[in-house]
């Protein structure tokens, strides 16, 4: 079977020579890799699993960690008390105008709390559950978008869902009640972040398992016919935030490597691999990496002369971009294979600048300049 | 899955493991004589059809008389292969060979020469009119294509005019001659005497084209005529050469062709040249120059001769045959630019070969697993030797005076000497890549040198080879006579160097592959000095890597890198010449083994097998693709950012393991050697030598009085 596939590509690539090879890009231009993530400011200690971040209408900041949301307020953002807990991973966040903060609770859906603490859930839309809820955001009108990254697996596999090749994943909209939920878009690849423009007009969203961010007209609770911006990205696009002067911050929270592409190729391979190894040890991106000698390594990766080399072929890597209103990258923020600012999920402005999660090293850090105006 | 399916002690399996049909193909497709296979298989089966198609056409009687006509047309095509060869053409051999014809007959009938006067008389006619297409060609840089068209059309026109003039000269006379007549009719050993001539002329020039000096610079003016002269050879003179070469050669087919025809007309030689062109073409001489043998030409000359006769006596027209012949030309050239052009990409396409490598279960390294293999962080803190002197020191070592001995990447070993070991010199520079090292009796270092074989370095840094090549192995279509990869040595108690070529099919720089085919391609080669003789003593072997001679001198330690293993090779006592496994199981790639104090033995792991490399191991097809898809950077490899020395004891026992589990400070590592209480510490990539202090050990113990001094523990 394996043997046959492989043959049908080797025609394939005979016959539709021209064809897209969607081959990874270079990163070059506005993302040729730096180090500036990691000579970033901190805030705080690392928080375990920190994941998502948003902002109070006071400044203060909630970020999401495990199964807690924190509230981060004060100088400096230095206190942190507990906003709330769940009985599941919380991962997503968002503030709707009325006030209320929106949580996404992996294999529960998205819950509204209000400033008494009270909880409205929304767990299902078309009959089908919302296990994977990756991003939610919400329009200048209240209405509430999310996406639900796959109906296979729960957020914390999301990279089961990737081995799996799966394209399982719904773009979701809601009124302000969390009610009257309707299924936009069906078959997507693992949405992953989304964001309204700041002329309120459009919806972008991303598809991590694709590489892509595409834009859709809203009316309402309803979208216009999708158009793809960024077609071929060097990494998984996870979240999108808005950025100051238009444009979106995307929080890419694993890069593409060849080796993964080519055993996402190698079916069979692939198969045993996800049967018979556990995930943390496969050939796959990862959040995070701990150096472990039993994690899949690659000949470039290599120390030479006691040198770990930045540019070796990462398993875990930093990165978010800024892309304008055009999906043109502006800029980027990278951490390399030796730094620490790993896996990040979220990159969301603030009146104190750009504060960025990663999911990898547990660390939120500060990023000035991108300050809202 | 469980243990091994493959019985790695056996020389009949290892044999098998190493062959498959696509390595055969790769190398057959690498080797010179296995390039015109298509034209040699397309004439034995022209040979088979017509054998079988045409009565009588299989019999002796029949292919004697087919050379007769045969020969003079393959001078003819001989003449036109050494010119392509030198990056010309002669398109006049035709009509050379019709004014020889014409010569010989006017130099017998009108000068009424003797025999031999006739045949030197016409070689020099051929002679000559070659050697104004050669001057021409050589000496005034005339395009040959147009130049010996010219020629063409001028002999042909005088040829014409001359025949007019004798032909009746000619029918009239005769000359009773029993040589001329042996020339037109005669035979040796019942072959006709111009294919006999043939033949030792093909003979001749096959020495001449392959070699001999003449041959050599003709080829290089082919393939290239300026760097051919940029390189000294004398580009005029020896197209020159070749011309009057060419000349001559047509000269004697027309000689045999006057003595059997003894008549002229205006057909003579007509349209010889581009039969001999598509012979020659068809045979594999390129056309573009600087490749080809008189076989190829020969093998296209009787494709060509077979196909003419062959249709006409079949009944087909001779126009047709024509035809034929002009589309076989069109293909001919056709796959000749594309099968040169491809042949050698097509190759490296194909080399390697993966083969399905199941390993043993491999025992937990986790700490607190409870195995001996159990991570801790007995290296993390090493303390660091040389730190940014040494690039790469694979093995290190310590003489009797406590100096510490590193072999690098850039082809030093650097020495490092005085009481903290901080004096560092350049001990000598071999070159190649140094790798195992040990001392003999006499207090040389001898260094395994991977691409360049063993090598010594007296004490006083003088560098002398050891050995650079051992017995070929008869069956073996690549050349493995060189040492390809000198990895590790060791000296057995009577002087024998032990050590392993870890790889015949790859080099140091690509070493990786050689892992990624998971092949027995590497051997285990000994040098007796007593003789000066070096002998493969394990052939197909699974990545040799570590060498050591056991405690009591009886037998050789292996490691195997790719099989993840230990064997013992008993080379004295009773089990002499047997092979067998002496650590079955270990969790990574085994680089080099050591004595250790106590009579056990230091292990290196240069790499650890991580579930998915395991898996890809068992999956020979992901890494045929691998290796072909991805870029070399990005292959799935062993863990190696770690360092691990590993004790075991004489009966496979492992007792121990030391760590730096993330590679802080020694990773790659990829010898250890102990000596007066310390383990010293050398790492294929590292930027350091390591050393920690060794509990309860023999702290008068080295490595060298193990060896040739007091502490041995071979005699008794």
């Amino acid at each position: 079977m394996g043997f046959l596939t492989n043959v049908v590509r080797d025609i394939e690539q005979i016959v539709f020579r021209n064809r897209d090879q969607h081959a990874i890009p270079a990163m070059d231009g506005a993302i040729s890799p730096n180090d500036r993530l990691d000579a970033l400011p901190r805030i705080g200690a690392p928080l375990a699993d920190a994941d998502d971040v948003a902002e109070a209408p006071d400044g203060a900041l909630y970020v999401s960690a495990g199964r807690r949301v924190f509230r981060l307020s004060g100088p400096d953002h230095a206190d942190r008390t507990e906003f709330a807990s769940f009985d599941r991973d919380v991962g997503a966040l968002a503030v709707h105008p009325d006030g209320r903060l929106l949580v996404c609770v992996a294999g529960q859906g998205l819950a509204a709390i209000n400033a008494a603490g009270k909880r409205a859930w929304l767990t299902e839309a078309e009959g089908q559950p919302l296990l994977c809820l990756t991003s939610v955001a919400v329009a200048k009108d209240g209405t509430i978008f999310v996406t639900d990254g796959s109906s296979a697996y729960e957020p914390g596999e999301w990279c089961r869902d990737l081995m799996a090749k799966n394209h399982l994943g719904r773009l979701v909209s809601c009124g302000p009640a969390l009610d009257a939920a309707r299924v936009l878009l069906r078959d997507m690849y693992y949405p992953n972040g989304v964001a309204i423009s700041a002329d309120g007009k459009d919806l972008w969203f991303s598809e991590s398992w694709n590489h892509r961010v595409s834009r859709t007209a809203i009316d309402g609770q309803a979208i216009g016919r999708p158009r793809v911006v960024i077609d071929n990205m060097a990494g998984y696009p996870g979240r999108l935030a808005p950025a100051a002067g238009g444009g979106f911050w995307i929080a890419v929270f694993a890069v593409r490597t060849h080796l993964v592409e080519f055993v996402l190729r190698e079916d069979d391979y692939r198969q045993e691999m996800i049967r018979t190894i556990p995930p943390a040890l496969w050939v796959a991106p990862a959040l995070a990496t701990s150096n472990h000698c039993h994690e899949p390594m690659q000949f470039g990766s290599i120390k030479a002369l006691g040198i770990e080399k930045p540019w070796a072929p990462p398993r875990s890597y930093g990165l978010v971009v800024r892309i304008d209103d055009e999906g043109d990258p502006l800029e980027s923020l990278h951490s390399r294979v030796g730094g620490r600012i790993h896996g990040v999920t979220a990159a969301r402005e603030t009146a104190v600048g750009l504060v960025i999660v990663s999911k990898g090293s547990g660390q939120i850090v500060l990023y000035s300049g991108g300050a809202r105006l | 899955m469980s243990s091994t399916t493959l019985d790695f002690t056996s020389f009949g399996k290892r044999l098998r493991s190493s062959y498959s049909p696509r390595l055969l193909l790769s190398e057959l497709l690498l080797k010179q004589w296995f390039e015109p296979i298509i034209p040699f298989t397309v004439m034995i089966a022209l040979g088979v059809y017509f054998s079988a198609t045409i009565p009588d056409y299989g019999t002796f009687a029949n292919a004697a008389s087919l050379l007769r006509l045969f020969a003079e047309f393959g001078f003819v095509a001989l003449g036109m292969a050494l010119c392509l060869i030198s990056g010309g053409i002669d398109l006049s051999v035709g009509a050379i060979l019709a004014a020889s014809n014409f010569a010989a007959l006017y130099y017998l009938y009108v000068l009424e020469l003797p025999t031999w006067g006739v045949i030197l008389a016409t070689l020099a006619t051929g002679g000559v009119i070659g050697g104004v297409n050669g001057a021409l060609v050589g000496y005034l840089k005339a395009r040959p294509f147009l130049t010996t068209l010219v020629t063409l059309i001028i002999l042909r026109a005088s040829v014409n005019l001359l025949n007019e003039r004798y032909a009746t000269v000619f029918a009239t006379n005769s000359v009773d001659s029993a040589a001329w007549d042996y020339m037109g009719d005669g035979t040796v050993l019942r072959i006709p005497i111009n294919a006999a001539a043939l033949l030792a002329v093909l003979l001749v020039g096959h020495v001449l084209l392959s070699r001999s000096r003449y041959g050599w610079h003709l080829t290089a003016i082919g393939a290239s005529r300026k760097a051919a002269r940029h390189a000294g050879i004398r580009v005029e003179r020896m197209l020159f050469a070749t011309y009057v070469l060419s000349g001559m050669l047509c000269a004697v087919g027309g000689v045999f062709y006057a003595a059997r025809q003894n008549s002229t007309d205006s057909t003579t030689g007509i349209g010889w040249e581009f039969q001999a062109l598509t012979a020659v073409v068809l045979g594999g001489v390129s056309l573009a120059g600087g490749k080809g043998t008189v076989w190829r030409a020969m093998i296209g000359g009787l494709i060509v001769f077979m196909l003419t006769n062959g249709l006409v006596r079949l009944g087909i027209p001779g126009y047709v045959t024509s035809a034929v012949i002009g589309v076989i030309l069109l293909a001919a050239v056709g796959i000749d630019v594309k099968w040169s052009k491809n042949r050698g990409k097509a190759a490296q396409k194909i080399y390697v070969n993966p083969a399905r490598l199941p390993l043993a279960d491999a025992p937990s390294i986790e700490a607190g697993s409870g195995t001996p293999y159990a991570h801790n962080d007995r290296l993390v803190n090493a303390e660091a030797i040389g730190l940014n002197q040494v690039e790469g020191p694979e093995d290190v070592i310590l003489d009797r005076h406590d100096r510490l001995y590193g072999s690098t990447r850039d082809g030093n070993i650097i020495r490092f000497s005085g009481p903290n070991l901080e004096q560092r010199e350049v001990f000598a520079h071999i070159g190649g890549r140094p790798l195992g090292m040990q001392f003999d009796a006499s207090e040389n270092l001898i260094v395994a040198v991977a691409g360049m074989g063993v090598y010594g370095v007296k004490p006083d840094g003088t560098v002398f080879k050891v050995t650079d090549e051992t017995s070929r192995t008869w069956y073996k279509l690549n050349d493995d006579s060189r040492l390809r990869m000198a990895d590790d040595l060791d000296i057995a108690p009577d002087g024998k160097i032990y050590f392993s070529d870890c790889t015949t099919r790859y080099e140091m720089t690509t070493n990786t592959l050689d892992v990624m085919e998971g092949r027995p391609n590497g051997r285990l080669v000994c040098y007796d000095p007593a003789t000066k003789k070096t002998s493969t003593v394990l052939n197909h072997f699974y990545f040799p890597n570590g060498i050591c001679v056991s405690h009591d001198g009886k037998s050789v330690l292996i490691a195997s890198t790719s099989l993840c293993k230990i064997f013992r090779y008993w080379v004295a006592g009773p089990a002499k010449g047997k092979l067998e496994v002496l650590i079955d199981d270990l969790p990574g790639l085994a680089d080099n083994i050591n004595r250790a104090s106590d009579g056990t033995y230091w292990l290196a792991l240069v790499g650890i097998r991580s579930p998915a490399f395991d898996l890809a191991m068992r999956n020979p097809g992901l890494r045929l693709r691998m290796v072909k898809q991805v870029p070399i950077d990005e292959w799935l490899a062993p863990g190696m950012n770690h360092g691990c020395v590993l004790k075991f004891n004489e009966s496979g026992e492992v007792l121990g393991s030391w760590w730096d589990p993330s590679g802080v400070s020694h990773s790659t590592l990829t010898s250890m050697r102990e000596h007066k209480g310390y383990l010293y510490l050398g790492g294929l990539e590292n930027n350091r030598i390591g050393r920690i202090r060794l509990d309860g050990v023999d702290e008068t113990w080295t490595g060298y009085e193990a060896y040739w001094g007091d502490k041995r523990r071979d005699r008794g």
